[in-house]
């Protein structure tokens, strides 16, 4: 069924968004509006993405109609300092929309995948240009029955784990969280921080790799610091930062 | 490139602190590189405060050179991992020599997966790539030398 982009208009009053049925990346589309002086808050979403972004030049599965697929323009205020603790935040908003919308239970994996039975359902990634507007892209997957076979350990969907969720009941619970959590980042970041520990199993004692610069680094994970960074006991005792990089269970 | 350019270029890498430096000026090249222990490689995913330099390939100046009036530096304005290319195995953003623009991408740090695309302010040449692809920087780290 179509995205009934009127109805979640006339439930989101006062935002600007704007629909495609099939566009390279919504990515690439906000950005171009960002650049146009658009409204912090704008949304851009699309039933199919033809090049879905991931991290660092990888594709996002982008199954036409089966997902929510969605960019935000952001213009935050906070603290250069403070906006990798954004990305926890919206990873936070999406669990928030998924849990208010199905009632599953889920985890997050740092720093801000959203799984269920430890499988990706949502994934989120953000570019910021030099004038400080960040992009925020947020892909749910909600009506997948199938994955590729190199997804299909990794991955799930809403409707694989048994619930029965519209992408407009997403959308209309999912972008006053973003805002929520977005003001939370820049006024509250150790609510964020002590939310984000709250619900991931991944913060606290979890084994874990962490893929760096071309190798990876394991050991377990202890805790958050205060920008957010994921701390890492290694084996040999060395505590180490982590910046980026993929986060997996070992 | 004469001594005097032979020493600005050490009191970059001296001030930087970072791991690896090459500058081409003309048909000279002149590549630094601290020398990596395994403890230095360990303690690379921390924003680390900058590690005492190892000899470098030339012998260092009596004194830091003053800044070359004619070169910006291009700082990180967060922490993070530097990419020097927008995806693995794609040609760099930019490399030493190579004439930009203002506004123009030179690198990304990412930080959480948000990719920050770190822009040229000013117009002018690449100097120096102060920083190596895949290492973290600081906030207010020294990335690039661009000569106007």
């Amino acid at each position: 069924m179509p995205f009934d982009i009127d109805s979640a208009r006339a439930r989101l009053p006062g935002r600007r968004i704007e629909w495609y049925s099939s566009v390279g990346s919504t990515m690439l589309e906000a950005a171009r509006m960002a650049r146009e002086g658009c409204a912090s808050g704008t949304l851009v979403g699309a039933e199919q993405q033809t090049a879905g972004m991931g991290r660092h030049g990888r594709a996002w599965h982008s199954e036409p109609g089966a997902g929510l697929y969605v960019s935000f323009v952001l213009r935050p205020t906070m603290d250069a300092s403070r906006l990798p603790l954004l990305m926890l935040a919206m990873g936070l908003a999406a669990r928030e929309a998924i849990v208010k919308t199905t009632g599953l239970s889920t985890d997050l994996r740092w720093p801000n995948d959203v799984l269920i039975n430890g499988k990706k359902c949502a994934g989120i990634l953000a570019q910021m240009d030099g004038g400080g507007t960040v992009i925020a892209g947020i892909g749910i997957n909600v009506s997948h029955i199938a994955f590729a076979p190199e997804l299909a350990d990794t991955a799930t969907s809403l409707k694989l784990e048994g619930a029965r969720a519209s992408r407009e009941d997403l959308l209309v619970t999912l972008a006053p969280s973003v805002d929520e959590f977005m003001a939370r980042a820049a006024a509250q970041p150790s609510v964020v921080l002590d939310l984000f520990t709250h619900a991931s199993s991944y913060v606290l004692d979890r084994r874990v790799s962490v893929d760096q610069d071309g190798g990876f680094l394991s050991g377990v994970t202890c805790g958050l610091d205060a920008s957010g960074f994921l701390r890492l006991r290694q084996d040999s005792g060395l505590e180490v930062t982590i910046l980026a990089g993929g986060v997996r269970p070992v | 490139m004469t001594i005097k350019e032979i020493e600005e270029i050490l009191a970059i890498f001296h001030a930087s602190g970072v791991h690896e430096m090459e500058v081409q000026r003309g048909e000279n090249r002149l590549r630094l590189r601290r020398g990596p222990t395994e403890r230095e490689w360990m303690e690379s995913a921390v924003p680390a405060t900058p590690s005492a330099p190892a000899a470098p390939t030339s012998p260092p100046p009596a004194k830091p050179a003053a800044p070359d009036p004619n070169e910006t530096l291009v700082k990180s304005p967060i922490v993070g991992t530097y990419y020097d290319c927008p995806k693995p195995e794609a040609p760099p953003f930019v490399k030493v020599g190579d004439r930009v623009e203002a506004g123009q991408v030179l690198c990304i740090i990412e930080s959480m997966k948000l990719m920050n695309e770190i822009e040229a302010e000013i117009s002018g040449v690449v100097a120096a790539k102060l920083v190596e692809n895949g290492r973290p920087v600081e906030y207010g780290e020294a990335l690039f030398a661009i000569r106007r």
